[in-house]
């Protein structure tokens, strides 16, 4: 028989099977890498009409997110601001800045700015910006520092799985109320002490606010 | 192995029900239909376009949408935020408007939810004074009227479109040319709206001479009109249905076709409520040719042609009335109905034995002197002023439309201005009048639709101006309802079309200031509630003027009219199988065909016939037997579709064709023909459905006629849509019910109902449920326990609650096509059971949800996961994990989950297309593949229908797509919300839960428009809960509870009020469904084979 299968042939099943369990591991390891939200999502960062800096407005200028986001805290959306929002402000401040052109031109033919949508869930998912905000979740939690973002990218995952780790645990994330749109805050200055301050503040707003952080399919599906 | 349901072992009481002739046949087609479970087609794919040919092709569209690479990508979405931010508004919050639903004199007063400035939801306005909330299905459905893709949506001069401005122009052009008014006349609908009363008299002011004509092929009126003849005053009776003990009705079915009948049914149901044992029930007598919702639930019920209708009238009149004047001419009226002799005596009888607590009602069908004879009753029983009210109301001015047509004629009518109504459809054919109204050398139309009425170059008139209508939630206006409350009609969005409404036509042809339809509205208020803006706004703020209701009037009895109307009655000659009688009457969905093009309506089934699609030749079985039509011998087709002979109705030597449908219960001798079918012209929905009764009906014989005859054609090749005989209970104890005797003594009788537990193999009793039970340690976590309590002695089977889930929760209709094959979508259905003779049963009516059983079959062969619990007990399903195995609904005892078999949301609305493929078909001009590339959402709809059927959707609630198992969800969004309203309101506090004294507990869409008030819900958890506390009721039981099962949903028990003293009640004291269950043990179809193996679940 040997003609017919020259002596290498032996070592062939050995070298199918690594090469398959090679090939596998590598496709396994592609997808979880290249095709889950972690990667196709973060680092988003499309040009706006507007080249908005947050940082300058937040940072700089002290802005309160709720002064131009002023539905979050009433409605599952958070808005983006009207222009004339905006024109409070412009009207005064950097009147004929070339940058707010697109802004101007709104305000006076009352055609919207076509923004640029980043941060999206699925239809079949119903978010809820305003039980999040009023119970302790602040905006950096999904929407990363803004704060410091020259332009706005998608800093978080946002997959399902990013949503679980929180609601399994909301006790890691919670905070006071007077904190939701402080960015830069920490539940203690000492480095060391950090997880352990946040664990114990957090867990006693899941204990007195009776947080549920429910795990339902219900609570995001209908 | 097949697998066998348990019996019933040896209930100690209960009912038997059979749902259809062929069950009662117990036919073999239907013991093979009922024995696969699911009826053909529902399971599985038997259409010609085999499974193999779709996969072929559903994988070259994958392909070729994988080359098209949009599917790797996310799309880039814009996001437009206002320009300038509107006041008070904010991006995701709905916004509620009180409205009025415009309904002939009765308008339904009305909160309707906006979202985004769609209106995508309508309630009835609890806030009226009586109010619970509750609507009518037409109401419901108003809402999918807006979004009709085929709407009159331009101005047109002879059928050629012109410039809305062009349209005005010409109006206003009418008010100088008018003169006098001389040969100026309109022909308006029904309406007590204060504005159009107001700019009518300014415009008979200006135009003196001009006519005024009111026409409604179905008039619910004709109780005003005797009473006010009755009284020497216009007055229009208000009835308290609530005070009443005793309740007659002569062919009034005031639960569902008469006006107002939301309100009736809520009184209705106040006087039926139980809480306990010791708690009185009024009591129903309905005598009635048809079976109607009013017979469903009368205690006792008396089937005769409607030419004895009055001969029965007259005999509880000469029992009631004692000695009068009228006695020979009464007695000579009341000879026909000497056999009903006792059940009228008996029945006169506890009328006077519950003097000023009983009630006479007339039917909008009986001839005015029966409706006089009606008034007198009421006298004579002393209910005025304690169940029936007069509240004054405005004479009535207009002429008719027999007088206009005949004005026509003879040339008198030069520009006819027709607002509204569609009288070249419905008008009776003795008038003539598509060619009368040719006459006029103008004619203006004002109508929601391109109709019948509009302009046709072979009939019509020289000038036609046809005006697209505007929709009563795009318009301002004002309306009363049936007790006199004012209440404003408010848009909520602008004009879809440009739509123009009634107010602005009849100002700008009056040349009036202010011309706007707003400025009209508020300066009638002006006269009615005063000048101040804040009362105007509290006006429009509430949905109704407080204090504007009439007060009742005191009346004083004339029998003058009475005795010259009962001596010009003629009693009507005996039906027999060569003259039958015939029944016009107003459809329960399409009312007198106004709402023909809606698909809600179309596909909700008649509260008793269960018929879709379609109206039929209603025929009694014996009648149907005498003329050789009996359709127990039905075509049994490659789907097992049922198919019906059709007939040939043939009256006063007019004819038409239509398919018949046996109903039991019926009185024999007699045609029951539904108005507003077969339209010639209407749009894509309504296309082809029924056939026209209209065809038949003549000036002197609107309602009731005589001498009619049935001709079979031998073409037995129609195809009815039903869903009759789907998902056949067999005959466990589903709905229970007793006598009230019953009941009191022994309260629990519906839990003794129950059968034993059922055994294993080995003969050990089951007492564990086969299903694991994950709730019971998830229910700790959950803060409320949700659950259903559904009082059948409630609930009369009106179906609002069928219209209202479909628009909550975005459920599509499917067409009459899959409605036959058992494919429709409603999350909650109405089961109509009959019990007793076949030629003259009673029934009973029971909404069917998902029970949100504790230990869910539907859960445990779901191999994905998609069908869970959540930990308030609530079974949910998410439409992403559903593979479609169907193995839920397979598993599901209570048949209440509904599979999309296609994408009936993309689906063209003319359903002759639904198998056609994609590859080779083209819609608007471009190849299907195309566009489904381009916009998968949009699928294979043409523009038109794509660009409204968005807008009607409720956003809270996800589409579903082929290949999804959907159901019930006990509205999980409204609850959901409403948890996260606590949760926003509570903040750093830990007030979460929801509670009813709060009134945060939210309500379930059908809960919500049931004006019988017939469901609860609510949380188990809180003792305290209306829910917890009708659970706790005797009456409560729980259906094919011996399944273990544990369902959240409970129903409480229906309990009849029969008099021991009628003579049905001495043959049969029970309810027909105890008495039969009585005799023995339910065994599944007579002449089956006994089960093979007991208990083998």
């Amino acid at each position: 028989m040997s003609d017919v299968f020259p002596k290498w042939t032996n070592r062939l099943p050995r070298q199918i099977i690594i090469g398959a369990l090679l090939a596998g591991t590598a496709v396994t390891a592609g997808v979880t890498y290249y095709f889950t939200p972690k990667y196709t999502r973060v680092g988003y960062e499309p040009a706006q009409p507007v080249a908005f800096p947050h940082s300058v407005h937040v940072k700089q200028l002290g802005l309160d997110c709720r002064y131009c986001h002023n539905g979050v805290e009433k409605s599952w959306y958070s808005n983006i601001p009207a222009t004339s929002l905006c024109m409070n402000c412009h009207n005064q401040v950097l009147k004929d800045d070339p940058r707010l052109a697109a802004v101007r031109e709104s305000a006076a033919s009352g055609q919207p700015i076509e923004w640029v949508q980043i941060h999206k869930m699925p239809d079949y998912v119903y978010f809820n910006h305003s039980v999040h905000v009023n119970r302790g979740v602040s905006c950096v939690e999904c929407h990363g520092q803004i704060n410091d973002m020259e332009e706005v990218f998608h800093a978080k995952p946002l997959s399902m799985s990013y949503c679980l780790d929180c609601h399994r645990h909301p006790a890691l994330r919670l905070r006071p109320l007077d904190k939701i749109t402080d960015l830069d805050w920490k539940p203690t200055d000492d480095p060391r002490a950090l997880a352990d301050t946040q664990l114990k503040l957090g867990g006693g707003i899941v204990h007195d606010w009776k947080v549920q952080s429910l795990q339902n399919c219900s609570t995001c599906h209908r | 192995m097949k697998t066998i349901p348990p019996q019933c072992p040896e209930p100690e009481t209960g009912p038997k029900y059979w749902r259809s002739l062929d069950q009662l046949a117990g036919t073999p087609e239907f013991r093979q239909w009922v024995e696969r479970e699911f009826p053909a087609g529902a399971s599985e794919w038997t259409d010609p376009f085999s499974r193999r040919n779709f996969v072929k092709i559903m994988s070259a569209s994958f392909l070729l949408a994988g080359l098209g690479a949009t599917g790797c990508r996310r799309p880039v979405e814009k996001i437009y935020p206002f320009a300038k931010m509107p006041e008070n508004y904010v991006h995701g919050v709905p916004q509620y408007f009180a409205t009025a639903f415009p309904s002939r004199r009765a308008a339904l007063p009305l909160v309707v939810k906006s979202s985004e400035g769609r209106p995508i939801k309508i309630e009835g306005n609890p806030d009226l004074p009586g109010s619970n909330g509750g609507t009518d299905p037409l109401a419901q459905a108003s809402l999918l009227s807006l979004y009709d893709p085929d709407r009159a949506m331009r101005c047109t001069r002879n059928g050629n479109g012109e410039n809305k401005t062009e349209a005005l122009d010409f109006l206003s052009g009418l008010s100088k040319t008018a003169g006098d008014g001389g040969g100026l006349a309109f022909l308006l609908e029904q309406s007590d709206s204060p504005s159009r009363a107001r700019l009518q008299q300014a415009i008979a002011a200006k135009f003196p001479a001009a006519r005024w004509h009111v026409y409604e092929p179905v008039a619910l009126d004709a109780g005003r009109a005797a009473a006010s003849l009755a009284y020497n005053r216009p007055v229009e009776p208000c009835y308290k249905l609530d005070q009443a003990r005793v309740i007659v009705s002569l062919d009034c079915d005031f639960i569902g076709s008469e006006a107002n009948a939301y309100a009736n049914i809520r009184d209705f149901a106040k006087g039926r409520a139980l809480n306990g044992a010791d708690d009185a029930m009024s009591r129903l007598y309905a005598v009635e040719s048809l079976f109607t919702l009013t017979g469903l639930n009368a205690d006792h019920r008396l089937r005769v042609p409607p030419s004895l209708v009055v001969a029965v009238l007259a005999k509880l009149a000469l029992h009631v009335l004692g000695a009068t004047d009228m006695d020979a001419k009464l007695a000579e009226l009341a000879a026909p109905a000497q056999a009903h002799e006792a059940w009228v005596a008996a029945c006169a009888k506890d009328l006077a034995a519950n003097r000023g607590k009983s009630l006479v009602l007339g039917g909008y069908r009986l001839p005015l002197a029966a409706h006089l004879l009606v008034v007198a009753i009421n006298e004579a029983l002393g209910a005025v002023g304690q169940t029936v009210e007069f509240h004054p109301t405005a004479a009535a001015k207009e002429g008719t439309l027999a007088e206009l047509a005949a004005a026509l004629q003879v040339g008198q009518v030069q520009t006819l201005v027709i607002l509204g109504g569609n009288p070249a459809y419905n008008a009776p054919v003795d008038l003539n009048w598509p060619q009368a109204q040719a006459k006029a050398k103008t004619v203006v139309r004002l109508g929601y639709y391109h109709d019948e009425t509009s302009w046709d170059a072979a009939t019509h008139a020289a000038t036609q101006w046809d005006l697209p209508m505007a929709h009563y939630l795009e318009s301002w206006g004002d309306a009363r309802t049936a007790d006199g409350a004012v209440v404003p009609i408010q848009p909520l969005i602008e004009p879809l079309f440009g739509g123009i409404t009634e107010l602005e036509v009849l100002a700008l042809i009056g040349g009036l200031t202010p011309g706007s339809p707003y400025e009209i509205v508020r300066e009638t208020f002006r006269g009615l509630g005063g000048d101040e803006e804040n009362h105007w706004r509290k006006f429009l703020h509430d949905g109704f003027l407080a204090g504007s209701a009439a007060a009742a009037v005191p009346v004083r009895h004339d029998p003058a009219e009475l005795k010259r109307a009962i001596a010009g009655l003629k009693a009507a000659p005996a039906a027999t199988v060569a003259s039958l009688d015939v029944v016009f009457y107003r459809d329960a969905k399409m009312d007198d065909g106004r709402h023909n093009n809606n698909g809600w309506l179309q596909e909700l089934p008649d509260p008793i016939t269960k018929l879709t699609w379609d109206n039929a030749v209603l025929l009694s079985p014996a009648t149907a037997k005498e003329l050789g039509v009996f359709t127990q011998e039905r075509l049994t087709g490659q789907n097992q579709k049922f198919f019906n002979p059709k007939v040939e109705v043939t009256l006063n030597g007019r004819k038409i064709t239509g398919p018949v449908w046996i109903q039991p219960g019926m009185a024999d001798h007699t045609v029951g023909l539904a108005l507003g079918y077969g339209r010639d012209k209407t749009g894509r929905v309504g296309a082809g459905t029924g056939f026209n009764a209209y065809k038949l009906r003549a000036s002197d014989a609107l309602y009731y006629a005589w001498g009619a005859s049935v001709k079979d054609t031998g073409d037995k090749s129609y195809e009815l849509a039903t869903t009759q005989s789907h998902w056949s209970m067999e005959g466990r104890p589903v709905v229970r019910e007793a006598s009230l005797e019953q009941y009191r003594k022994n309260p629990k009788f519906a839990q003794r109902m129950k059968p034993a537990d059922p055994e294993d193999t080995h003969g050990k009793p089951i007492v564990e449920p086969l299903y694991p039970n994950p709730l019971d340690s998830a229910k700790a976590n959950g803060l409320h326990q949700w659950g259903m309590s559904i009082d059948l002695n409630r609930c009369v089977g009106c179906s609002a609650c069928m219209i209202a889930c479909q628009s909550e929760n975005n459920v599509p209709i499917v067409g009459k096509e899959m409605v036959g094959k058992s494919r429709e979508m409603h999350w909650i259905r109405l089961d109509r059971y009959y019990a007793g003779p076949v030629e003259d049963p009673q029934a009973v009516a029971q909404p069917m949800l998902c029970q949100h059983c504790e230990a869910a079959p539907c859960e445990s062969v779901c191999p994905v996961n998609a069908t869970s619990h959540d930990d308030e007990g609530l079974n949910v399903m998410t439409y992403n994990r559903c593979v479609g195995t169907r193995y839920c609904s397979n598993n599901c005892p209570y048949k209440v989950r509904r599979f999309n078999f296609f994408d009936y949301n993309r689906h063209p609305l003319n359903h002759q297309f639904l198998y056609r493929s994609p590859l080779v078909a083209k819609t608007d001009g471009e190849w299907e593949l195309l566009r489904w590339l381009k916009n998968p959402d949009k699928g294979n709809l043409p523009e038109d229908e794509w660009q409204l059927a968005k807008l009607v959707k409720n956003p809270d609630v996800s589409v579903r797509m082929r290949g999804v198992m959907e159901k019930c969800s006990f509205c999980l969004q409204r609850i959901e919300q409403a948890k996260i309203a606590a949760k926003v309101k509570a903040r750093d506090t830990d007030h979460i839960r929801l509670t009813e004294k709060e009134g945060t507990v939210p309500k379930t869409a059908c809960q919500q428009a049931c004006p019988a008030e017939a469901i609860v819900f609510g949380d188990m958890a809180d003792p305290a809960s209306s829910v917890s506390k009708a659970k706790e009721q005797e009456r409560t039981y729980k259906v094919l509870e011996f399944l273990l099962t544990k369902p959240r949903t409970t129903y409480l028990a229906r309990v009849r009020n029969p008099n021991p003293a009628m003579p049905d009640s001495k043959e049969h004291p029970l309810p027909y469904t105890s008495e039969e269950f009585n005799k023995g043990p339910f065994s599944p179809g007579e002449g089956a084979e006994e089960p093979a193996e007991k208990g083998a679940l």
